[in-house]
């Protein structure tokens, strides 16, 4: 009760000087605000990368066709890539559970009736569903028999659903991609975002024969999903791919590939990258104003103590001891803090919700952030309070009084 | 009440110190009115400091209501001086912005257990000062006089034994000084313990007792057989302004 009476003084002292209240906690302001967006950052990117992990499938490893570095997919003029090496892996290699080899082509128009739109039109096999975990929503999926059969038929993503037939059940309609009809047999599951941030419901499915014979006119595969029976072996197969396809490929040691494994380790380094900097920035922001702030406020409280030095004595004549002194002028800064601290979350908060208006960072407040502020305006005021309460404690009251 | 045996206070150490009370011995006994004279230099400040616990004697031994506070800490003097001494100073220490009331509450905050009576007792020691109808008046709204008057009720909002006021008419004019040791007489008559230290012949003659201090010493302590009254010389100086 004494302590909370002694703090309460602490207190009055900010309410009477409001202007000196604010300059004291905007530094613990800004920096608390920067810190809820910094770590809101990190927390969206970690979110981002798991949703993207999540989707590109946790146990697949793509080959994709053409050399090169990391994602952006496969090189569509690279033709080495062909049925015969999804062959021999599926033969030569343990620990595949599915594998699926696909033909595909970006930007092909497609129309029904007067409805238009662009999409990646993937030829595959029956098996594409069970790599991608990713099966018709409505009517079926590619089948075996589609494949025999050059069958014109295609199952459409929820994007191009939405697009081409808003209104009625697409399946049994037809569309035109180029200038082949294309009987629509079903609409896909949702996906959402690829791991290169692309639209994955943007796309269209088609039998891998009649792709690679009717439409692209090709004999080469883009890439080779593969998913194994378990996380463990990803490292193993990876390994055990790149190596036949060296031999098969007749690639030496210091030549360059002309394909790529990318897998969920590739994915997730990719969705992180773009938004280091920022963050480091930001952080290093964060840090700096409550540094800042804190030695402002304490410019500020060691001020406050010149001007109160007669209030000091007094308040030791009626009988404050040098620990009452020291208590009153750390309430002070901690309330400060403190309320720099409410202040700053708020405005972060209030970031957090403008700025994914103005950019495509993910962003997700969450309670660690706050307990994190709180921490940091608690360090600041206690750090920064210290030396100006220490120094109010530390007056000689006699002379404080003269 | 008090009692002091050769209390010594020296500023400084070796070469450079300067002895400022060189052996000061007293008893003051409860409810006296004592007038503590000396010109400036003598060491009635420094005396006035080491009585109130507002700093420490080089040496000797201070009983203060039978306690030695010689060998008292920080938050043991502290204490005392909140629950046993009521200080009334020449500059007020009124803080500003704050009203009577406030003002007079102060000491509570540092006391042990706050006073279920609180405002009651701020109230009755604004009555017992004569500023009964200033309660919600800021220091700065208030004259010379009536800012000490206040200073005087925050000295007895904790019902202390001892009040100690240093030069406390020096920052007024005559008639708010007479005004102020008129409180202190009363407060005498009320039977309480009453320490003033003035340069001021004329400030003392209303004590019952005045110590003299000349160099660090007692020089001369006296009973003042007929003491000068406030209120008489009020009046006189009504008569004067209206003829």
């Amino acid at each position: 009760m004494r302590m909370l009476r002694i703090a309460g003084v602490g207190i009055e002292a900010l309410a009477a000087h409001k202007l000196r209240t604010f300059l004291m906690m905007s530094g613990t302001l800004v920096g608390v605000a920067a810190l809820t967006v910094v770590m809101a950052m990190g927390k969206g990117t970690e979110r981002k990368i798991m949703e993207r992990v999540e989707n590109f499938g946790p146990r697949a490893i793509m080959l994709v066709a053409g050399g090169g570095k990391d994602v952006p997919g496969p090189d569509l003029t690279t033709t080495t890539l062909t049925l015969r090496d999804a062959e021999a892996i599926r033969q030569n290699i343990g620990g595949i559970e599915a594998i699926a080899p696909a033909a595909m082509q970006r930007h092909m128009p497609i129309k029904a009736g007067a409805a238009q739109t662009q999409a990646v039109i993937f030829a595959c096999e029956s098996n594409w569903h069970h790599a991608w975990d990713w099966y018709a929503q409505l009517g079926e999926g590619i089948t075996d028999d589609d494949n025999a059969m050059l069958a014109r038929v295609c199952v459409i993503g929820q994007t191009v659903r939405e697009e081409l037939f808003p209104d009625t059940d697409p399946v049994g309609q037809y569309l035109h991609v180029g200038n082949v009809r294309f009987k629509v047999k079903g609409v896909l599951q949702k996906r959402g975002t690829s791991p290169m941030g692309t639209d994955f419901d943007n796309r269209l499915l088609i039998p891998l024969t009649t792709g690679m014979r009717r439409l692209f006119n090709q004999d080469h595969l883009s890439y080779i999903r593969i998913k194994v029976a378990d996380v463990s072996q990803l490292g193993a197969v990876t390994r055990d791919v790149r190596q036949l396809l060296h031999q098969r490929h007749r690639i030496g040691p210091a030549e360059e590939d002309d394909f790529r494994l990318i897998s969920a380790e590739i994915i997730a380094r990719f969705a992180a990258g773009s938004s280091r900097t920022l963050s480091i920035l930001l952080a290093v922001l964060a840090g700096l104003s409550l540094l800042v702030g804190g030695v402002v406020l304490m410019n500020i409280l060691l001020i406050a103590v010149k001007e109160r030095t007669k209030e000091i004595g007094l308040r030791r004549a009626i009988g404050a001891s040098q620990p009452d002194v020291f208590a009153q002028f750390l309430a002070e800064s901690l309330t400060v803090t403190l309320w720099g601290m409410v202040v700053g979350v708020l405005v972060g908060w209030g970031l957090c919700t403008v700025l994914p208006r103005f950019t495509p960072m993910p962003l997700v407040i969450s309670w660690e952030s706050i307990a994190l502020a709180a921490g940091a305006a608690v360090v600041v005021g206690t750090f920064f309070g210290i030396q100006p309460a220490r120094r109010a404690a530390r007056l000689n009251p006699v002379e404080a009084l003269r | 009440m008090i009692e002091l045996n050769d209390i010594t206070r020296t500023y400084g150490n070796g070469a450079a110190a300067t002895p400022v009370l060189k052996g000061i011995s007293f008893t003051i006994d409860g409810g006296e009115y004592v007038a503590i004279m000396g010109t400036s230099g003598t060491g009635k400040s420094t005396l006035m400091n080491v009585l109130g616990l507002l700093d420490r004697a080089s040496g000797g031994r201070y009983l203060l209501d039978g306690t030695d506070v010689t060998e008292l800490d920080d938050k043991q003097l502290s204490r005392l001086r909140n629950k046993k001494l009521g200080f009334v100073f020449q500059q007020f220490h009124l803080l500003e912005r704050t009203s009577a009331r406030k003002n007079v509450l102060l000491p509570l905050i540092y006391a042990k257990e706050y006073p279920d009576d609180a405002d009651e007792r701020a109230q009755q020691a604004l009555v017992t000062v004569g500023l009964a109808d200033r309660v919600d008046y800021r220091p700065n709204e208030l004259s010379g006089g009536q800012q000490q008057r206040v200073a005087i009720a925050r000295a007895l909002i904790n019902d202390p034994e001892l009040i100690l006021a240093d030069e406390p008419t020096g920052n007024l004019d005559r008639r708010s000084g007479l005004e102020v040791l008129d409180v202190f007489k009363r407060l005498h008559e009320q039977g309480r313990t009453i320490l003033v230290v003035s340069h001021d012949q004329a400030v003392a003659e209303h004590a019952n007792r005045v110590i003299v201090l000349e160099d660090g010493r007692v020089a001369e302590d006296r009973r003042v057989g007929q003491p000068r009254s406030a209120r008489a010389e009020l009046e006189q100086l009504k008569l004067e302004a209206q003829s």
